[in-house]
């Protein structure tokens, strides 16, 4: 397994190269920062291992420091676990974490992230999850924090049966930039993979969501899903959407989708007709809005917590 | 209980402002059921779209009096609180707000502007179960998004449904009975003649005769091009119903 290569901090990607062409994280990085040591962290799970409370990490941002948080995650064949990520911090940093995860044979993880880290840091988190045949991984993102956050994931469909989900929520206002960019590459047939996003952009907000399938020629029988659906609350919020499908496999089913939009007007004056005020009637279709995705979360507690969390950042955005 | 007064409304659409309602007149007494039969584009839908305060709509002319006040000002929700209510000819589906939620919000919206107190969950499933079983509407589609996945006929009992717990004193039906089956249209008609009383009126928009034999109305207005062109007896629809609305129309033209 080659490394997992970092972004450095001396040789940062540009808007040039192509799958960086909307975010600009040069322009984004604090000048002055201290660089701290690497902090790996490795959770692993013997074969057949099973069962027990999710596992909790919090990963806490330091000003003026620039962090290297590097998680390892390694679930042996038959192995499950629910892991919940949470990302907070105070003050002006660059928090520049690596995730690997190695999903063996029959084995399934459950991955929440939970991303609100201070609206003066960056936040970048390269992600690499390889999966094994029969192999389950359901993760889901909610990303509230930061004012520069990339979240790229990078998934290796390597054996037959595997179904992977990548879900989140990305909630932006003020200045924020959020952006989730995503490979999934099948490379085994029979193969199930969703990806399913839900933007909401408020004041001068950016939302990126790239998103690409690769289907390798061997991969025949993949079904892959893609869809982000985005909702802008102003007029100089802004969503930069790039679905991909490089298909090689010839019998596939694939299929994207991206929206971007305000609320519908139809919906709206049908709740107003039956006595919801203006703002009722817009934060009830907001709440469905992000309940649908928040929805794909499969640990019960977790699933109310971001159901809250995005509530209470609706009820601001609505409220104003 | 409602009067519309010379009413012109018109519609921004790509080629320019067009004009829909070309002056309708129509006033509908306490108790009366009155139906309104009408040609495709003659304007109905755009009717029942105005009396309920569609904001698309440019309202150019007249009034539309509810007990002798003019809701052309207000808001949708406040003419709904004022007891207006339209079931729709095509119900709106809203993914992710489930029927129980929409219809507990709706209600105690309604009855918060009303300056009435609101129904506590107990009161209020009460209310929706009891409703709902004389629709013959299952607890299934209650656990369901408001009309995602509903079938037509499940679409229209549900509009019915939501006007029995709502309790407008006038209600307009637009179309509810394109796309019914007879039993359907059936179970509809029922729970519209349920509610009749000396306090509710009601407004009937169909294109078809067939929806008069099971609510039986007081008045019934042929519209056409914008205009309510004739105006009579429950024996008005057989006429047209025999005649067809090409010779109406034509003499309108």
């Amino acid at each position: 397994m080659s490394q997992l290569a970092a972004l450095q901090p001396n040789n940062l990607p540009t808007p040039v190269q192509e799958e960086w062409k909307y975010t600009n994280l040069p322009k984004s990085i604090p000048a002055g920062l201290s660089a701290l040591q690497p902090e790996p962290h490795s959770i692993h799970r013997n074969r057949g291992q099973t069962g027990g409370e999710p596992v909790q990490l919090l990963w806490t941002g330091r000003e003026g420091t620039l962090q290297a948080p590097v998680l390892k995650v390694v679930l042996e064949e038959g192995a499950d676990l629910t892991l919940i990520e949470r990302h907070d911090g105070k003050g002006s940093y660059w928090k520049n974490m690596t995730t690997e995860i190695i999903v063996g044979a029959n084995a399934k993880f459950n991955h929440v992230r939970i991303q609100n880290d201070d609206a003066n840091a960056v936040h970048t988190n390269m992600v690499r999850v390889t999966l094994a045949r029969d192999g389950t991984y359901n993760g889901f993102a909610l990303n509230l924090g930061g004012k520069m956050m990339r979240h790229e994931i990078h998934a290796i469909l390597n054996g037959a049966n595997i179904e992977c989900s990548f879900n989140g929520l990305n909630l932006a206002n003020g200045q924020q930039h959020t952006d989730t960019t995503i490979l999934m590459e099948h490379k085994a047939p029979h193969c199930r993979s969703n990806q399913f996003y839900r933007t909401v952009l408020d004041d001068s907000a950016r939302g990126v969501f790239q998103g690409k399938v690769h289907v390798h020629k061997p991969a025949q029988k993949t079904d892959g899903y893609q869809l982000s659906n985005a909702i802008l609350l102003s007029d100089k919020a802004e969503m930069d959407t790039k679905p991909e499908l490089e298909i090689y496999a010839d019998d596939v089913k694939c299929s994207h989708g991206a929206t971007t939009g305000q609320l519908d007007e139809e919906p709206l004056f049908y709740l107003r007709s039956r006595g919801l005020t203006d703002a009722q009637a817009r934060l009830l279709l907001m709440d469905a809005f992000v309940d649908e995705v928040v929805d794909k979360i499969e640990d019960e507690k977790f699933k109310t917590i971001i159901q809250q969390q995005a509530q209470e950042w609706l009820h601001k955005a609505l409220s104003k | 209980m409602l009067k519309i007064n010379n009413l012109h409304a018109s519609i921004e659409t790509d080629e320019g402002t067009k004009e829909i309602l070309k002056g309708i007149n129509l006033e509908i007494g306490d108790g009366q059921v009155h139906a309104i039969m009408g040609p495709n584009g003659s304007g109905k839908s755009t009717l029942s779209y105005v009396l309920a305060g569609r904001e698309d709509y440019e309202v150019t002319k007249g009034s539309i009096e509810l007990d002798g006040k003019n809701i052309l000002e207000l808001p949708p929700e406040e003419r709904a609180a004022a007891g207006l209510f339209l079931a729709f000819q095509y119900p709106v589906e809203i993914p992710g707000v489930n029927m129980s939620t929409f219809l507990k919000t709706s209600v105690n919206a309604v009855r918060k502007q009303r300056g009435q107190e609101e129904l506590d969950a107990l009161a209020m499933l009460k209310l929706i179960r009891e409703k709902s079983k004389e629709l013959g509407i299952s607890d299934d589609m209650m656990k369901r998004a408001v009309n995602v996945g509903f079938s037509g006929g499940e679409k229209k009992r549900n509009e019915i449904l939501q006007m029995a717990i709502l309790d407008p004193k006038f209600c307009v039906l637009d179309e509810t009975d394109s796309g019914l089956d007879i039993d359907a249209l059936k179970i509809v008609a029922d729970g519209v003649n349920k509610m009749r009383g000396q306090n509710r009126s009601f407004l009937v928009i169909t294109h078809y005769q067939r929806l008069l034999d099971y609510i039986k109305p007081d008045v019934v207005h042929v519209m056409a091009a914008g205009k309510i062109i004739k105006t009579g007896g429950p024996e008005l629809a057989l006429e047209l119903e025999a005649k067809g609305y090409a010779e109406f129309v034509g003499k309108a033209a």
